[in-house]
């Protein structure tokens, strides 16, 4: 593993929630990089490295995760799908196959689950 | 040439007007009412039929084209029968009886009524019915018009079923609000933290206040933002004198109602502990407007504070932990709030990205 600061995305269309999975990533040790809308994500992961993200699902006004999803995906970067709406879910969403965590969730626990997913993914990188 | 004319509908010409009124004395339908009578009947969407009140069992003696197309039955299998062909199992009797007393009575009656096409189908009737009298006041027939409402009757039960669900669910969070709070407040007793639980408390219930108020128009996805500003500081001034509104309709998507909610909670809080709501005299006035640039609209709230103690501008100071959250919640949500101390009393301005309805 390397000393480079583990940033972790957080994008969520609540700003209370991101306030407290904040705080949470800070109590992990990371730099939590927040984003309220799917387009402030992307361009988060077009200009840093990230080793986490938890991406709530549905973002409002019909946006949903997706894009986020389908990047970091492709970069084979690990994330959560932080959800209280695991049942109107979108087919497409859950077909990206991230971790479901459902709302509400501890912050602290949410955050522990997008870790312990990121450590997987190095190993298995790494492996 | 054909001397067919076409409708409206651009479908072949109906002359079952026609064919009637050379079947009826000509004393009924004179002259140019008769042409008018014609192309009324022929023209008209709206499914007509007349019976006749002298024969037995009031024969059905005129069915218009709109009639036919509305019941899938031809000339021949309506002209000679009574109107109750339309009826079916799911009919209603009091309707029936309705009917019954309005043809008695040769009243004019409007019956929404179950009625059945040729091929079975069901639709709901508005049925208009009525007499029709000659010159002389003799009657000679009865009107019934036709219209087919089963999509408006759909829609008003769909509405009502929304407004149920909307309803039920306002109840059910206003109840799991409570049922927080309560959780919130033993929990600090069992713990001896009473006071953080009720600054959490409070907190809280100002954010079921300011949710409330999206239930109302819960299909719409936006909120009026001064009704939510409304809900969240009416327990801060219980008998309306307190706080001025000054706002107009302005609706922002309800992803605004959290922050704006808890921000104006803790100004409120605030400005009943040190400012201008610590003192009988003082007042607040909030206004909101929509401002910033077209492609960047901003929700703009002015709080300002008067007739409280007042204020030493100079070395003034807002208690740090206040102030901090409403910066931090504000800033998460990329907006901002600006603080000028007046000697009468705080002025804030808060603002925060409007994100209005697509379309």
């Amino acid at each position: 593993m390397n000393e480079m600061p583990r940033r972790v995305l957080v994008l969520d269309d609540e700003p209370l929630i991101l306030l407290d999975l904040e705080f949470a990533v800070e109590d992990a040790g990371c730099v939590p990089l927040t984003a309220l809308e799917a387009e402030e994500a992307l361009q988060i992961l077009a200009e840093q490295a990230i080793c986490a993200a938890i991406l709530d699902v549905s973002l409002g006004q019909g946006q949903t995760c997706e894009p986020v999803a389908r990047a970091l995906a492709a970069m084979g970067v690990p994330y959560v799908l932080h959800t209280g709406d695991l049942d109107r879910m979108d087919e497409a969403v859950r077909r990206l196959g991230g971790v479901l965590v459902p709302k509400p969730t501890p912050a602290a626990v949410v955050v522990s689950r997008a870790l312990e997913n990121a450590q997987q993914g190095e190993q298995q990188r790494y492996g | 040439m054909s001397n067919h004319r076409e409708d409206q509908a651009h479908r072949a010409y109906d002359d079952s007007p026609d064919r009637f009124r050379a079947s009826r004395p000509a004393l009924s339908f004179a002259g140019a009412s008769g042409v008018l009578f014609e192309q009324a009947m022929a023209q008209t969407r709206m499914a007509i039929c007349l019976c006749d009140p002298h024969a037995a069992d009031q024969p059905i003696v005129f069915a218009n084209r709109a009639f036919r197309d509305l019941t899938g039955y031809d000339e021949a299998e309506i002209v000679g029968r009574n109107c109750r062909f339309l009826q079916g199992p799911g009919t209603d009797p009091e309707a029936l009886k309705r009917i019954r007393a309005a043809i008695a009575q040769e009243d004019v009656v409007v019956v929404e009524i179950l009625n059945y096409r040729k091929d079975g189908t069901a639709f709901w009737n508005a049925l208009h019915l009525g007499p029709i009298y000659d010159a002389d006041g003799r009657l000679l027939y009865f009107f019934g018009s036709q219209w087919d409402v089963s999509d408006v009757r759909a829609a008003r039960a769909d509405e009502r079923h929304a407004r149920e669900l909307a309803r039920e669910l306002s109840h059910r969070m206003k109840n799991m609000f409570a049922v927080i709070g309560g959780i919130v407040n033993f929990t600090g007793r069992a713990r001896g933290i009473e006071t953080e639980a009720r600054e959490i408390n409070d907190r809280i219930q100002a954010l079921g206040r300011a949710y409330e108020t999206t239930l109302d128009e819960a299909s719409s996805g936006s909120i009026e933002v001064g009704q939510a500003i409304r809900s969240v500081l009416g327990p801060y001034d219980p008998e309306g004198r307190r706080i001025r509104f000054e706002g107009n309709g302005l609706r922002s998507d309800f992803s605004a109602v959290s922050v704006l909610g808890l921000s104006l909670h803790e100004l409120a809080a605030n400005a009943l502990k040190h400012g201008a709501l610590s003192e009988p005299d003082g007042h607040v006035t909030v206004r909101w407007n929509r401002n910033g640039a077209a492609n960047q609209p901003t929700i703009v709230i002015d709080w300002v504070e008067e007739g409280g103690p007042h204020v030493d501008v100079a070395g003034v100071g807002l208690s740090p932990t206040a102030g901090s959250i409403v910066d931090r919640m504000l800033g998460m949500a990329r907006g901002a709030i600006e603080r000028e101390w007046h000697p009468q009393g705080l002025h804030a301005t808060l603002r925060l990205p409007l994100r209005e309805e697509v379309g």
